[in-house]
């Protein structure tokens, strides 16, 4: 009597999948490759990053996920509020809730940036964003968003992770737990980070908490070896290595001969070769030596406060183009004015961050949409959460944070593009017309990847668990083309 | 795996229950309605075993009788036959001395080890390496390592700031400890959930209650009331799946899907647990470390200070008569003048002199400032601000204390956390004596400083306890001295010289074992009078009071013995309180209310020793058998029930539910000591057997439900790293203390917020100890260890991950830490074979592999040097180092048979 459970995902029954972890879960990951070399006879669904078909026909391949991390000002950049320009200093009744704590009044700061109108559907822009307003009518976006905490640590995860906890899986974990990966030279999940460092929590927001670390974000470094461990050790050069893992494997298949039928023997084997082939692909996938000088300027290789930044968007394009699922880029690491929190001075912080990735951003739009990539790879920017129309402190420009109400956008991959969706209030502190949880965008995000999600589960500790939590989410229908 | 598979593998054993009442038969009768009303009762009777009581039973007849050692083969063979199977033969004496090894200490045996196992012909050494390698410290360090696994232990909080959690490593070594000492389970299982309400509460169970703090804790939530249920859903839910084996979690937001387990129920057993203290009281990202962290003296329940103290004080008062019985005799012989003049010697640069007839003086001139004593008697019974761990003059309590904010040439003496500290400034140069002074009891202190040396010197009831060096400018910084911030202070004498001991002694005695009396004793009894003198003061220059050490301890609190109301929250919401709830077991395993019995001390409720009492009953239709199970499942590589967390409806289906039973009645019987339980287990044959492939059993068996064979498995992430260690010949094997941080690759530093302060730095030796003591920060985590399926940090793991990626084999060839090791693995070979290269690779395939190199390996191996010298200009030490990594990647080198 088999029954095959409504709501998981690839007809696994929870028995069958915990019997995997408990006996025999080693090697699965390989055992695509190792069925091509005729190890095993076809069974795909033992494999967790085998390509996989998801619920329905996906309108997106990929995703980019541009991380705007400390929270960017949405009355500063996308959200235009005329009323907030003449209510400068003015001290004025306004629910806020911060770093700062809850207040009931707060002083006005006035949106430090012009807004102008581009493209046909006349979207309003300030000047922090020259280059990315020329591609407004390639873009969705959402004033509506909420997230439950106006605080780093948990709206961070929960922007990631879909919970305030840490210790559930990311979105870009759950995309290659449901796709399953097309390039087994590179990991599916990948991340960039700032020169400063990493955003407050590190690895937490990429990890595949309860799920096995074959779905875990890899972090990528633009320079150097690209993954750690990559690169060959000093004194060690490739025809060395080649020679040290051609007596391994024969040692190892000596080894697994008196061990017939042990999938997990075989598959160490092949990981070796694996690796040895992603020495040589990995380093191609991010050597930008390959880009001609036009395609380098369009990403603001040549100048030094766009290059960093867009070099991991030019990247992000090369990973996509090798069939990496997720790219996650953050803009700022570290504390403080290292990213965009804003606290002190405003125009500082958001002219330095906004500087650096205005020409990068609008030049991966570009170069996706002229290489027809742009139709199946979902381009997402926000931050953890927006920044409030009044003053954090008595003094100067800066903005505490505001969870209640803050602008992303999303491109591509399926976005009904040119669009603007949902509104805060007249001052841009709170959402007031369609309000949308972070859930709702990971439903969207999800959607636009093949995925019902309210289906996609992954059976762990009693539940089935999904990113959009046991209450569900809808996709946000009207961001979808 | 279909259902009628597993119902099938329940039908043919014949079993004879020896008790199958259950406890009480309305429990019985409302646990059954309970899992017929449960959603999805089609599947009625699926785990229903896991909430019957624990019964004994017998073990089955075989055919076969001379493969059963023991009953575990009985139930095991039982089932082979019934399918027609047959087990593997008896693994060999090397496969079985490597697999025990492992199985019991986490590493390798030594090539030496295997070659003196193999060749005993002795019957009986098997059962002797077993004892063996249960003795070794070793054993608790690997299956410690499975409790932490499942407990979540980390050693910071997650979130933003990601803090540390003050002396988790106490609570490691006490699991590792309780491993060690074969502590018998139901102990095991009441120290951690109430080792502060147990009647003979020891240091040992308060440091066990650290188990309710291991979890993440957001210290800046959004919801701080909210957050303070989030803390107590991780101990539910923990605290349910690693005794109970019963995910609770979800319950607390709607009636549990599958399993008969009410939100009603949730709350009820969380209310147990309603009392514990929250991290924090008031809001920011501020903590309250007195909710969670307690001074406690490290001999707490033992009583041995007080009897230490008798012992002292007899002795000391013994030498005290005999010396100034000496002295008095002597100083009688002496002129009046000379009596007057001894007298006024001791007060030579005596400066300023406070007594408790001049009392409430806060603040006095400093009159010293080169050579100088502060000598004065304290008692107080609060210990003092600062820590424990670094109790540093300035950041405690003033005594006699000159710091000035911004000052720097300054000195003092201060109460930390009960030591007494003191020092001075610029350099910062401090002293301290032992802990435990805040006892009420009056201490003398004299704080000594001689200029021209930068000499500072402690004394503690006249006894010197610590001296260092210091700057030696003039301290002329404060322009008063404050007095006596905490407790009671007598008898302040400040000196403009530094006493020296004996002088200190005098002053603390009043009189009798300066300089000049021991030469009035010499003049005046004659020699043997003042060598009885001498060796008196010497001795009480030595005599150490014993003290009552206290330390800094993560552990449970609670407010008192009140019990206030708690509530059903609705939908998992605090704020939406629903029907009042009483602390209470859950229905499904037998319900009932405990009656709860408050500590003596009155500060707590003892709704946590009511809990862990129930856990403990012998019948308990879960504690034995999760624990049996969790034993099999790091014996044989898998539980008998595969989802060790998770028994019931939401599991696996036992394969050997009677095994199971049986095993857990055992573990009853033998008062759960568990090393009793790891010798009988793998005495058994079905642990001895080989684990090699047979066609026909695969075919009838792929999955090995009815173990035919002994699975093979990789080596943990943690054995994998020791292992590493321990072939090259670095591995430390120290035990217990502070979290150790191995060297961490820039680039991994880097995905930090603050990547200079992200880690810390260990000495090479610390570097080389064992995976368990790699200090466990929840967002920085070694990549060696992460790679390889580590536990995760954030919720009980009961099975770990086995996955196989290509940047597995990355680390392994290409890391620092496999690299460094491989060379120093190579100057072991060169060390030990010198000269002989065939010689030095056959020592590296023995140390890697544990047998003796065969000529295919040599033949591999030399031919791989050869050709790197050869054909890749490789010096002879570099083919060396890579044939050596070569070997560390060997296959044979990371898996098991």
């Amino acid at each position: 009597m088999t029954r095959t459970p409504r709501n998981t995902f690839c007809g696994r029954t929870r028995r069958e999948f915990l019997g995997q972890v408990g006996c025999g879960f080693a090697g699965l990951p390989l055992v695509a490759l190792l069925s091509r070399d005729g190890f095993f006879a076809n069974d795909p669904k033992s494999n967790p990053l085998h390509p996989k078909s998801p619920h329905h026909s996906p309108r997106a391949k990929a995703c980019i996920f541009l991380f705007m991390y400390g929270g960017p000002s949405q009355v500063d950049t996308f959200d235009y509020k005329p009323k907030l320009y003449p209510l400068d200093g003015k001290t004025i009744d306004i629910q806020t809730k911060g770093r700062g704590g809850t207040k009931g009044q707060g002083r006005v700061v006035g949106p430090k940036w012009t807004f102008s109108q581009y493209g046909q559907c006349g979207k309003h822009v300030s000047t922090l964003f020259p280059h990315l307003a020329q591609h407004v009518d390639k873009l969705a976006f959402v004033h509506s968003m909420y997230a439950e905490s106006p605080l780093h640590g948990s709206a961070m995860l929960m922007m990631n992770s879909g919970s305030l906890l840490s210790g559930s899986p990311c979105l870009g974990s759950w995309v290659n737990y449901g796709l399953g990966s097309e390039n087994e030279n590179l990991p599916g999940f990948v991340v960039m980070l700032d020169e400063t460092g990493g955003p407050i929590s590190g690895a937490k927001n990429w990890s595949s908490g309860y799920m096995p670390a074959t779905y875990q974000g890899v972090v990528l470094r633009p320079k150097g070896a690209p993954i750690l461990d990559l690169a060959c050790p000093p004194g060690t050069t490739r025809p060395m290595q080649r020679r040290l893992l051609d007596t391994l494997r024969e040692a190892n298949e000596a080894h697994a001969a008196a061990r017939p039928h042990d999938d997990a023997l075989a598959a160490r084997i092949a990981s070796y070769e694996l690796a040895y082939r992603m020495q040589q692909h990995a380093p191609e996938a991010v050597d930008l030596a390959r880009e001609d000088a036009r395609t380098r300027t369009l990403y603001g290789l040549d100048d030094e406060r766009t290059a960093d930044f867009g070099r991991k968007c030019l990247l992000a394009r090369r990973l996509v183009e090798r069939g990496v699922r997720f790219v996650q880029i953050y803009s700022g690491g570290n504390h403080n004015d290292h990213n965009w929190d804003a606290h002190g001075d405003l125009v500082y912080n958001h002219t330095r961050h906004a500087g650096a990735t205005d020409r990068p951003i609008a030049g991966l739009l570009q170069d996706l949409a002229q290489r027809g990539l742009l139709d199946e790879t979902i381009v997402i920017w926000g931050g953890e959460f927006g920044r409030q129309p009044t003053a954090e402190y008595a003094e100067g420009t800066g903005r505490d944070h505001d969870s209640a109400g803050f602008t992303m956008w999303l491109a591509g991959g399926g976005v009904r593009a040119g669009t603007s969706f949902g509104a805060t209030d007249e001052l841009g502190n709170a959402a007031v017309e369609h309000p949308l949880h972070v859930r709702n965008l990971h439903a969207t995000v999800l959607n636009l990847m093949g995925f019902d999600p309210n289906r996609l589960s992954y059976f762990y500790a009693g539940l089935d668990r999904k990113l959009v939590g046991p209450q569900g989410a809808e996709p946000v229908w009207d961001l979808i083309a | 795996m279909s259902r009628a598979g597993s119902s099938a593998t329940k039908a043919p054993l014949p079993l004879r229950a020896v008790s199958v009442a259950p406890r009480s038969p309305r429990a019985a009768n409302r646990a059954l309605a309970l899992l017929l009303a449960a959603p999805l009762g089609a599947q009625a009777g699926v785990g229903e075993w896991s909430y019957s009581r624990l019964t004994r039973l017998e073990a089955p007849a075989t055919r076969d009788v001379r493969w059963v050692s023991n009953p575990i083969d009985a139930f095991v063979l039982a089932r082979l036959e019934a399918k027609g199977l047959a087990p593997n033969p008896r693994a060999t004496d090397a496969t079985l001395i490597r697999r025990a090894t492992y199985d019991l200490t986490g590493l390798p045996p030594s090539p030496e080890d295997v070659a003196a196992y193999v060749a005993d012909r002795a019957p009986d050494k098997y059962e002797r390496l077993l004892d063996r390698l249960l003795a070794s410290p070793q054993y608790g360090e690997t299956w410690g390592r499975h409790w932490l696994d499942v407990v979540r232990f980390a050693e910071t909080d997650s979130f933003e700031r990601d803090r540390l959690k003050p002396a988790a490593w106490r609570y490691r070594d006490w699991v590792i400890d309780a491993f060690n000492h074969d502590k018998p389970y139901a102990r095991f299982v009441l120290e951690q959930l109430a080792g502060d309400e147990l009647p003979d509460a020891s240091f040992e169970s308060i440091v066990a209650t650290g188990y309710y703090r291991l979890g993440i804790w957001d210290d800046e939530p959004t919801d701080p009331a909210q957050a303070v249920y989030d803390d107590f859903d991780g101990i539910v839910d923990t605290t349910a799946r690693a005794f109970l084996g019963i995910s609770m979690g979800c319950a607390r937001c709607h009636e549990h899907k599958k399993d008969p387990i009410p939100a009603r129920d949730y709350y009820r057993m969380l209310a147990f647990f309603e009392g514990l203290k929250p991290y924090k009281d008031g809001g920011g990202n501020a903590t309250t470390p007195a909710n969670y962290v307690k001074q406690v003296p490290v001999d707490f329940g033992h009583e041995r200070i007080e009897e230490e103290l008798a012992a002292w004080r007899t002795r000391r008062e013994a030498l005290l008569a005999e010396a100034k019985n000496l002295a008095d005799e002597a100083i009688a012989r002496l002129d009046e003048p000379s009596r007057v003049a001894l007298a006024a010697e001791r007060d030579a640069g005596l400066v300023q002199r406070f007594d408790r007839d001049r009392p409430a003086e806060r603040r006095i001139p400093r009159a010293v400032q080169d050579d100088f004593t502060i000598a004065f008697r304290f008692a107080s019974t609060e210990i003092g601000r600062g820590r424990a761990t670094d109790p540093h003059w300035f950041s405690g309590s003033p005594l006699v204390d000159g710091e000035v904010d911004g000052v720097t040439d300054d000195f003092g003496v201060a109460l930390v956390a009960g030591h007494v500290a003191a020092g001075t400034g610029n350099p910062d140069m401090s002293v301290h004596s032992s802990g435990g002074l805040a006892d009420g009891a009056p201490h003398h202190v004299a704080f000594t400083r001689t200029r021209g040396t930068g000499r500072i010197a402690l004394y503690v009831d006249g006894v010197l306890c610590s001296e260092a060096t210091g700057g030696t400018q003039s301290l002329a910084a404060p322009a008063t001295l404050a007095i006596g911030r905490i407790g009671a202070i007598d008898d302040l004498r400040i000196y403009a010289r530094a006493l020296d001991a004996q002088d200190v002694l005098d002053l603390c005695e009043g009189g009798g074992f300066s300089r000049s009396t021991e030469r009035v004793v010499e003049q005046k009894a004659g020699t043997p009078e003042s060598k009885r003198w001498r060796t008196a003061v010497d001795e009480l220059l030595r005599l150490m009071r014993p003290v009552r050490e206290t330390v800094e301890v993560l552990c449970a609190q609670e407010s008192g013995t009140a019990i206030a109301p708690s509530f059903v929250r609705q939908r998992g919401n605090v704020h939406s309180k629903g029907d009042a709830v009483r602390a209470g077991f859950p229905e499904a395993l037998g319900g009932g209310e405990p009656v709860f019995e408050a500590p003596a001390h009155g500060e707590s409720s003892g709704r946590r020793l009511a809990f862990a009492r129930w856990l403990l009953q012998a019948d308990h239709p879960r504690t034995w058998r999760v624990l049996a199970n969790r034993i099999w499942q790091h014996h044989f590589g898998r539980g008998i029930v595969r989802s060790s967390n998770d028994f019931g409806r939401l599991g696996d289906e036992p394969t050997h539910p009677e095994l199971l039973d049986w095993l857990a009645c055992e573990i009853v019987a033998t008062g759960g000591r568990l090393k009793a339980i790891h010798r009988l287990v793998m005495s058994s044959s079905a642990y001895r057997m080989a684990s090699d492939h047979r066609d026909a059993a695969f075919d009838a068996d792929p999955r090995n439900d009815r173990f035919w064979r002994f699975e093979r498995r990789r080596l943990t992430a943690e054995e994998l790293r020791d292992s590493i260690l321990c072939v090259d010949g670095s591995l430390d094997l120290r035990r217990g203390g502070p979290g150790v941080y191995p060297p961490m690759p820039a680039e991994v530093l880097a995905t930090s917020s603050r990547p200079d302060e992200a880690w810390g730095r260990s000495s090479p030796e610390d570097a080389a100890r064992r995976s368990v003591y790699v200090h466990v920060k929840r967002s920085l985590l070694m990549p060696l260890l992460s790679s390889f399926d580590l536990a995760d940090t954030d919720t009980s793991c009961p099975v770990r991950f086995v996955t196989t990626l290509p940047t597995q084999a990355l680390t392994m060839l290409n890391s620092e830490f496999t690299n460094e090791r491989a060379r120093v693995l190579a100057e072991r070979l060169a060390r030990e074979r010198p000269g002989d290269e065939r010689a030095q690779l056959a020592r590296g395939v023995e140390l890697v592999t544990q047998r003796p190199a065969r000529d295919d390996d040599l033949a591999r191996l030399t031919a791989l040097a050869h050709d790197l010298r050869t054909e890749h200009a490789a010096s002879p030490d570099d083919a060396l180092r890579l044939c050596c990594l070569a070997l560390l990647n060997l296959n044979e080198f990371v898996h098991l048979d």
